[in-house]
């Protein structure tokens, strides 16, 4: 628990900001409400959530249908806010949390504080996206690279990681402040790609090398680097969350967005049932739902939220994506070594190093 | 004799005794191949342990004046096996102070060497934890630390099932097979047991011929044994039917000497002729009623289901009571009779009748063989019973025939045959000693001296 209370506010504000939201403090504006159909046999149900409430509506309106006896409160939070009310041991009110920290997640379900789900849908649960019985991840979210089309009109698209730093190496002049990308500091997503980057090849660095030569600018959400493409301050973005990429790409014709062919790292949004839920019937019912192939339909149809569920097909489904990408697809894992992302002293050393390769081409710092 | 309590059979009884310890060294086989598997079970996993630890430790550096790791997320993975432990890490520094990590671990004081292990309980979780005491590898700066990693026991559990078992499955196959081998070893070794049973079932009940019958070593005694009471049943009867033919032998003689003598008065017309008939078949039939009443005497003895009450008696009333008896027809006879006591009681726990006859026996044995003085005698220490005469006395050969029913010691005299039998049979009842000596051995003729020796377990 030390570790990452060392460094929550960073966390904080990174993670928040990942979600792309324009979230107002009003904590009305956070609620959403479906109260039961009969007051009298009211059965209740709280969840809390780091997910827009746009992305949401869909999904609990579809579960709200399906279960009209269910009073339904869903409680948007920040991922730390989230983290914070569930270790306060007074506050025993949340029946399900949902949330893309996916190592936060992690670490609630490994120090026990997890109820396992074991409904026959949680039973077939691909064993890659859940832990134990405990934790699950229902979405499946490809990082991406977006470029504006007209910017690199005569140029190699960057459909690769090797691609992207041929391109950043060779047009360096040309694209120096026009690439952005995650601000490790800020950004507990930009933090975990980093993470996930650097283990998968050591020329991740080069990479960072190249973006500090075109002194890329960092951001700390998505959503910020998208607005910033779209309005041309940007040409190319790197490491951004497929699943709000998608959307905005297709409303935005002059941006193409790639998922590198090389390898793409893949975030999921981990949901349990926490062991102190007031309600676990209907928490379970409500997560066995997310699981279902019902659920995940909704999701793949109503949201920009890959699903996971292995029957289901088409755009944005796991399926689709090992279809196109084979082996490159790498999904974040749910494992022991999303905690050592959570150390502080690796975090330390990993950001030391990030900064040492990003001023290396340059003196000015980010 | 209370009739005999059906103990349980001897099939059941092996099996009992066969079984019982079979299946307890059974279930302390299963209790130590499940600590075996246990064991073998933490060994492997602790390795995990052993091997995430050093994967750490070797990461743990010295930077800007205090310790420093950067945490490989593989030493993680290896803390995880396919049953998805809960893992928990923690770097000390050399003052147990915390320095990294997903938990605060706590230290482990006993035991030696770099690597210690402890089984322990950590917020409602059951932890196996592992401390890695090192230090850091520079040329100035030697300063300690420990790696703490611990995991849950969902993979060590899953790894003690397996192991256990198929332990099981060996060991219930054993015990199977075990039971079976037992359960035909006890029938056969109970075979001989059925063929002496079948053997004597089927016998003649009339029959006392030894049994004939090839048995095992421990069978072949108790073969032997039952032979042996056979025979022993096999002279009891040859006696019985000995003595039966000599009772009525000795019955019918002088019966039949009654009858003549009857009829030889018959023949006569004198009265006088007729007394002088009656009187002595008067006493031929006192003849025959004493004999009839020793064979009786003699048959109670000899009756191994009759139980006489002894009770303390003394022996001097018995002696005085014996004279008494005999005195007036000794005194007819012109014999001399008398007893000598001590001045004081001599008790004796005996039957008292049996004494008497035995006394009555032996005076009148003494008046019918020629002694013309008598002496009943009480001695102490050993206390005994003696009857002495100045008669003809007994030759020494003939002393244990005397002792046997109709031996008479001379041929022709006035007695049954009877009385030294008797007088042997009671002693016998109250296992008292009884010996036969001259009075005199000097003197002509010697006498006789019968003495009842009774020892400390005297008692019938």
């Amino acid at each position: 628990m030390t570790a990452p209370r060392r460094s929550p506010a960073r966390w904080a504000v990174a993670l928040t900001a990942m979600m792309l939201s324009a979230i107002t403090l009003a904590d009305d504006a956070n609620v959403l409400r479906y109260p039961a159909a009969h007051e009298a046999a009211a059965q209740p149900l709280e969840i809390h959530g780091a997910l827009d409430n746009e992305l949401m509506a869909p999904l609990l309106a579809d579960f709200h249908a399906r279960y009209p006896e269910i009073e339904l409160i869903y409680r948007n939070l920040t991922t730390l806010a989230l983290y914070r009310r569930f270790l306060a041991e007074d506050e025993a009110s949340a029946d399900v949390v949902m949330s893309s920290a996916m190592p936060w997640q992690y670490q609630l379900a490994n120090r026990g504080h997890a109820r396992a789900l074991t409904t026959s849908a949680a039973q077939q649960w691909p064993q890659a996206s859940r832990w134990r019985q405990e934790l699950f991840g229902f979405t499946f979210e490809p990082v991406v690279i977006v470029y504006r089309r007209d910017a690199l009109a005569d140029l190699p698209p960057p459909d690769s990681h090797e691609a992207l730093q041929s391109l950043l190496t060779d047009e360096r002049q040309r694209l120096k402040g026009r690439v952005v990308t995650y601000d490790p500091w800020r950004s507990g997503a930009g933090y975990t790609y980093a993470t996930e980057d650097a283990h998968m090849s050591p020329r991740y660095w080069e990479l960072v090398a190249a973006l500090g030569g075109v002194e890329a600018a960092l951001a700390d959400t998505t959503g910020e680097m998208l607005d910033g493409l779209a309005d041309g301050r940007y040409a190319v973005g790197y490491n951004l969350l497929g699943s709000y990429a998608r959307d905005f790409v297709a409303d935005h014709p002059q941006l193409e967005m790639v998922i590198p062919s090389d390898y793409a790292l893949v975030t999921q949004r981990l949901v349990l049932i926490p062991k102190r839920a007031r309600h676990p019937e209907t928490a379970e019912r409500f997560v066995d739902y997310l699981l279902s192939r019902q659920g995940q339909q909704t999701i793949r149809d109503k949201t920009p939220l890959g699903t996971v569920h292995p029957d289901l097909e088409g755009e944005g489904t796991a399926r689709d994506l090992r279809k196109t990408l084979g082996d490159a697809l790498h999904p974040i894992a749910i494992d022991p070594s999303l905690l050592a992302t959570l150390d502080t002293l690796k975090r330390h050393s990993l950001l030391d190093r990030w900064q040492r390769e990003y001023t290396r081409l340059s003196d000015s710092g980010p | 004799m209370s009739p005999p309590v059906n103990s349980p059979s001897l099939y059941r009884r092996l099996l009992i005794w066969l079984l019982v310890p079979m299946l307890a060294l059974g279930a302390l086989m299963l209790v130590q191949a499940y600590l075996a598997s246990r064991d073998t079970a933490d060994r492997a996993f602790d390795r995990l342990l052993e091997s995430a630890s050093l994967s750490i430790a070797e990461q743990v550096k010295r930077q800007q004046g205090q310790l420093w790791m950067d945490l490989p997320p593989a030493a993680l993975k290896m803390l995880a096996s396919d049953a998805e432990e809960r893992i928990f890490y923690a770097l000390y520094d050399a003052h147990d102070n915390f320095i990294s990590g997903n938990a605060e671990l706590p230290r482990i004081d006993d035991g030696q060497g770099n690597m210690r292990f402890a089984n322990i309980e950590w917020h409602d979780m059951a932890l196996r934890l592992g401390v890695r005491r090192s230090q850091l590898e520079g040329w100035r700066d030697r300063q300690p630390f420990e790696v703490r990693v611990a995991h849950t026991r969902e993979g060590r559990e899953a790894l003690t099932q397996a192991l256990f078992q198929g332990s099981m499955l060996r060991l219930i196959a054993m015990a199977l097979l075990a039971i079976g081998v037992v359960l035909l070893g006890v029938r056969m070794a109970l075979m001989p047991l059925t063929q002496l049973r079948r053997a004597i079932r089927t016998r003649d009940p009339r029959t006392l011929a030894p049994l004939d019958l090839t048995l095992p070593r421990e069978l072949a005694e108790l073969r032997e044994t039952l032979n042996e009471l056979l025979a022993r049943m096999r002279r009891v009867r040859a006696n019985q039917e000995r003595f039966i033919g000599d009772a009525s032998h000795q019955l019918r003689t002088p019966l039949a000497g009654l009858s003549a003598r009857a009829e030889l008065a018959l023949r006569q017309d004198d009265p006088r002729a007729w007394h002088d008939a009656l009187g002595v078949m008067r006493g031929s039939a006192d003849k025959t009623a004493r004999l009839a009443s020793q064979l009786l005497s003699l048959t109670r003895l000899n009756n191994p289901e009759s139980m006489p009450e002894a009770r303390d008696i003394d022996l001097c009333d018995i002696a005085r009571q014996a004279v008494r008896d005999a005195l007036t027809s000794c005194h007819r006879a012109g014999i001399d009779l008398g007893v000598e006591t001590p001045p004081h009681a001599v008790i004796q726990s005996a039957v008292e009748w049996q004494l008497a006859e035995a006394l009555a026996n032996l005076i009148d044995n003494a008046c019918r063989y020629g002694a013309m003085r008598i002496t009943v005698r009480v001695g102490e220490a050993p206390t005994r019973l003696e009857v002495e005469d100045d008669g003809p006395g007994i030759p020494e050969a003939q002393r244990l025939l005397v002792l046997r029913p109709f031996h008479r010691g001379i041929e022709g005299g006035q007695g049954s045959g009877l009385g030294l039998a008797i007088v042997d049979g009671i002693a016998r009842a109250h296992a008292a000693r009884l010996t036969l000596a001259p009075a005199q051995p000097n003197a002509e003729p010697p006498g006789l001296r019968v003495r009842l020796h009774f020892t400390e377990e005297s008692s019938p």
